[in-house]
């Protein structure tokens, strides 16, 4: 055996929380701060495996878009050891990092120079988010944009504040529904894909990012194809099981595919005969 | 470097290597072979037929510490000493050589690397078949590479290929080896050639680019609700295996609940929660749908990722298997069969 | 964070689980600095009404017993079941196989009719009240019963694996008792113990209870592989997995 790596590709570096905020009732927006000083060095699309000591580590989706500052935001849904105890952090508690892992969001190929379709259905919002960010923060680079976004119920909307804002840029059309109203809603009622009834697009110059829940790819997918989208334009992040984030553990396995490696997005059409993907 | 030993100076080479070494090494255990530490000269049997358990093991443990922790710093556990692993079969080296591929690729694997780089590898050719190898039908029979001394057994005397100077170094340890000429390596080949046809107790009829093309088109044959119907999802047949390396991984924590070590341990995608997230949601969750994922994975997945058949034809899943199921020759042939 | 209280109850058992604990020797020491246990007879003599953590010991056999632990689970906010005769009802419920009046005259004799020895139909504590953590085995694994601990404690779901047996049998690298054609409860049976049993060279006899999706049909239609019949099996799992 030849030469040995000295980096543990296992052994996470730290961060600091600098800020902490509740979205919605089960989810917290977190921002991290590496106590390296290093940037993370994302891509919209990418994500990392954060750590407690002791409790354990998870993929978690980079919210924020890149920029050159050493921090970064995540948010978190609530669903077990790890995200419960990552909502019981403190702002100045310590985290550990690897990453960022994984494909990224065309931003600086495919989607240059065309109109921008995001469908954000539930906490696909979150890693959609980075992307949303970047292509506002780049407006001049994309054509027209699309925003939809799908909630259960009002309560569960994230980034509400920043949805407003997103709504008013020039040039982006942003569109809101959800599974169930309650008394205070005026806007859509109903799954997300009644939403693409209501918009108007040209599907030869658009390039669209889903996502979402596991049931919800296969009805978008339906939805877009009904409007001769081509899915060589459509880009998908899909989730699963990830116990390593660097194509050893085995458990991201899409058939011969690699979720943390190949993945989380994907062109659609690389994935569309690939039995075990939607 | 090629040398002759007499078959009766063995244990005096051997015995100076277990004085100059940590030596793993094949031996009887209960009516089996199996891989230990080696105490003694006597217990050492290269006539084995397989060992009960894959050499991966001493690689890619069974439980692992990835890394230490106290509050909020981490340390690297790195530890690995030297050793020699002696009496290993072909196949079984050859499982060997993918595993550092696919460890060394992309990101690689320091834990695993290094255990590899730091231990000396003494390959041994099959004398005895065992009840299940198929490793014949592969030409996994016989190995040419990866080893750092490689011992074929003719007559009373065993040729010894030193391919690394790690391996010379060890002959050195020994007395009474002589200068091999192309007499022994014409006697190998022999035996290279007589073992493709004994390393075959099941008959794979395709070959390995046939079984990879095959599968291509074999997603919704009928073999893999049939076999999983009788599937204990066990992951026996994953455990065993000389080339898998799934693993999961886990925090550990000491009584003060601040410091600890995360681990890594064996998995097996056979096992039913495998593919679950949290929801709970499983990506995988019908029997028949795991039990496909491993024929496709050594015949398919692994193979266009190193581009190698990833079944080494060890036999070892057609025996740990309970119930029977698990023959990669009998799902291999079934499905050429359309 | 101040120490929980916990407190331990036995119900119908051997409490040979709770004799468990004190193989965690200098591990007890520990764990009495993590907690402040309450009622736990065997250790202390302390009385008191409310708990965070609960931990039942044996199985439910009497009405009374069913009043008594509701009336633990209104008080605890944690509860955890230990040792198979609390999570599955372990070796108590092979009662159910037979009619109760019997098993009264069988155990009791004359004294049988005696109304305190009113018995019902043998209950894990589940079966009666919710119960977040089940520490499973016959008796329990001490090291297992630890690592539980320290999870509850430390604000993490304890991970009971939902594998069976043979995976940590395998990681053991043990030779399977089915190559010397001995029936194995391994293949369906929970893991977590560390694969005891085929470890010391005996058959496992499930006292950790079934898998969440057990393929008994399977370890049925391989016996006669083994030259064994569906009888058998059945005898096995009877000990533990009465599903009456
Ligand atoms: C690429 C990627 C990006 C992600 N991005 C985000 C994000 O931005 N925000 C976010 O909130 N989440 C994200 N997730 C999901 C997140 O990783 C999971 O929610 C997280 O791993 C849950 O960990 P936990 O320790 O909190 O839950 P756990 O305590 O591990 O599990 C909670 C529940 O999950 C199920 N489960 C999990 N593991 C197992 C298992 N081994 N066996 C059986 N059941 C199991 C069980 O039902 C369990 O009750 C992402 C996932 C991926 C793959
Ligand atoms: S699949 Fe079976 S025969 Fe092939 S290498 Fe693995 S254990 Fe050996
Ligand atoms: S995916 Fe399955 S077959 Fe492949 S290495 Fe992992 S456990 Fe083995
Ligand atoms: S060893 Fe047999 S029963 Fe167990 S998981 Fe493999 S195929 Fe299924
Ligand atoms: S001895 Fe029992 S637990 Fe071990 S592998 Fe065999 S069947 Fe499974
Ligand atoms: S091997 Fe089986 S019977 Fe033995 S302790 Fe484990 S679960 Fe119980
Ligand atoms: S998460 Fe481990 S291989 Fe992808």
């Amino acid at each position: 055996m030849g030469k040995i790596a000295l980096k543990d590709i296992y052994l996470p570096e730290t961060a600091t929380a600098v800020a902490i905020r509740q979205l919605t009732p089960t989810e917290k927006c977190f921002e991290f701060k590496l106590d390296s000083g290093k940037s993370l060095g994302h891509m919209p699309g990418q994500f990392a495996e954060i750590s407690l000591f002791g409790i354990g580590e998870a993929p978690i989706s980079i919210s924020s878009p890149p920029h050159g500052e050493p921090t970064f935001e995540m948010g978190i849904r609530q669903v077990g050891s790890l995200t419960g105890a990552l909502h019981r952090l403190s702002v100045g508690d310590k985290i550990g990092v690897r990453g960022p892992y994984g494909t990224t969001f065309p931003v600086t190929t495919a989607m240059k120079g065309k109109d921008i379709l995001f469908v954000c259905a539930g906490i696909g919002m979150i890693p959609l988010r980075s992307a949303i960010k970047y292509v506002l923060s780049h407006r001049k680079e994309y054509g027209k944009i699309h925003i939809l976004s799908g909630t259960r119920t009002p309560a569960f909307r994230l980034f509400s504040d920043e949805l407003e804002q997103w709504g008013k840029v020039d040039g982006v059309r942003l569109l809101e529904t959800v599974d169930q109203p309650d008394d205070g809603w005026k806007g859509n009622v109903g799954v997300i894909t009644t939403l693409f009834s209501k918009i108007s697009f040209d599907p030869k110059n658009t390039v669209a990012l889903i996502v979402g829940p596991p049931v919800m790819y296969k009805f978008a997918l339906l939805e877009l194809r009904k409007l001769e989208m081509s899915y060589a334009n459509v880009y998908v992040s899909l989730e699963r099981k990830m116990k390593c984030g660097v194509g050893k553990c085995g458990h991201c396995q899409i058939n011969g595919l690699y979720a943390c490696q190949d993945g989380p997005v994907f062109r659609y059409s690389d994935i569309a005969e690939t039995r075990e993907a939607i | 470097m090629l040398k002759v030993l007499d078959t009766a100076e063995l244990g005096t080479w051997v015995e100076a290597i277990i004085k100059a070494h940590d030596v793993i090494g094949i031996q009887a255990r209960a009516d089996k072979f199996d891989f230990g530490p080696l105490a003694k000269v006597q217990d050492l049997r290269l006539d084995y037929d397989v060992s009960l358990n894959a050499p991966k093991r001493f690689f890619l443990l069974p439980d692992e510490k990835l890394f230490t922790f106290k509050k909020d710093e981490a340390k690297s556990a790195q530890a690995a000493e030297p050793f020699v692993l002696f009496g290993v079969h072909p196949y079984d080296l050859i499982a060997l050589r993918q595993l550092d591929k696919l460890f060394e690729m992309d990101n690689p694997d320091v834990h695993y690397l290094s255990r590899r780089a730091k231990a000396i590898v003494v390959a041994v050719d099959v004398q005895k078949p065992s009840a299940h190898v198929f490793a014949g039908c592969l030409g996994f029979e016989h190995v040419e590479d990866s080893y750092d001394i490689l011992l074929t057994k003719i007559g009373n005397e065993y040729l010894a290929d030193a391919a690394t100077a790690a391996g010379e170094k060890l002959i050195a340890l020994g007395k009474g080896f002589t200068k091999a000429d192309d007499t022994h390596l014409a006697a190998r080949k022999k035996i290279w050639d007589e073992n493709k046809q004994a390393l075959r107790r099941h008959e794979l009829k395709p070959n390995k680019a046939q079984i990879t093309a095959q599968l291509e088109k074999s997603y919704d044959h009928k073999i893999w609700k049939e076999k999983a119907r009788l599937c204990f999802s066990c992951g026996s047949c994953n455990l065993v295996c000389p080339t898998c390396y799934c693993f999961d991984v886990a925090d550990r924590l000491n009584w003060d609940l601040a410091s600890g070590e995360r681990v890594r341990t064996w998995d097996g995608c056979m096992l039913e929660d495998f593919a679950t997230v949290a929801g709970p949601h499983n990506f995988r969750n019908q029997r028949e749908a795991r039990y496909r994922h491993r024929y496709y994975r050594k015949g398919k997945y692994v193979p266009d990722k190193i581009g190698e058949f990833s079944c080494v034809g060890c036999g070892r899943c057609i025996g740990a298997c309970v119930t029977h199921i698990a023959n990669p020759v009998e799902v291999y042939n079934a499905i050429m069969e359309a | 964070m101040d120490r929980p209280r916990v407190a331990i109850f036995d119900f119908a058992c051997c409490e040979g689980c709770q004799l468990q604990l004190y193989n965690l020797e200098e591990g007890l020491l520990d764990v009495l600095g993590l907690i402040e246990p309450v009622e736990w007879r065997e250790a202390i003599s302390d009385q008191s009404d409310s708990y965070d953590i609960a931990v039942i010991e044996g199985s439910i056999t009497r009405k009374e017993d069913e009043e008594r632990l509701k009336d633990i689970r209104k008080r605890a906010k944690v509860m955890i079941a230990l040792g198979a005769c609390a999570t599955i009802g372990g070796v108590n419920k092979l009662k159910n196989q037979f009619d109760f009046g019997e098993v009264r005259r069988t155990v009791y004799g004359k004294d049988a009719e005696a109304p305190h020895l009113d018995t019902a139909r043998v209950k894990a504590v589940h079966e009666v009240v919710p119960v977040e953590v089940k520490i499973h085995g016959c008796p329990i694994d001490h090291f297992e019963f630890g690592t539980i601990l320290k999870s509850v404690l430390a604000g993490k779901t304890p991970s009971i694996p939902n594998y069976p047996v043979c995976v940590e049998c395998k990681k053991k690298g043990n030779i399977c008792r089915y190559e010397y054609n001995e029936v194995c409860l391994g293949p369906i049976t929970r893991a977590g113990c560390g694969a005891k049993c085929p470890t010391g060279g005996f058959w496992c006899f499930g006292c950790r209870g079934l898998l969440d999706n057990p393929n008994v049909d399977a370890a049925k239609e391989v016996m006669d592989i083994y030259g064994k019949t569906v009888d058998d099996l059945s005898g096995r799992l009877l000990l533990f997995n009465n599903q009456s």
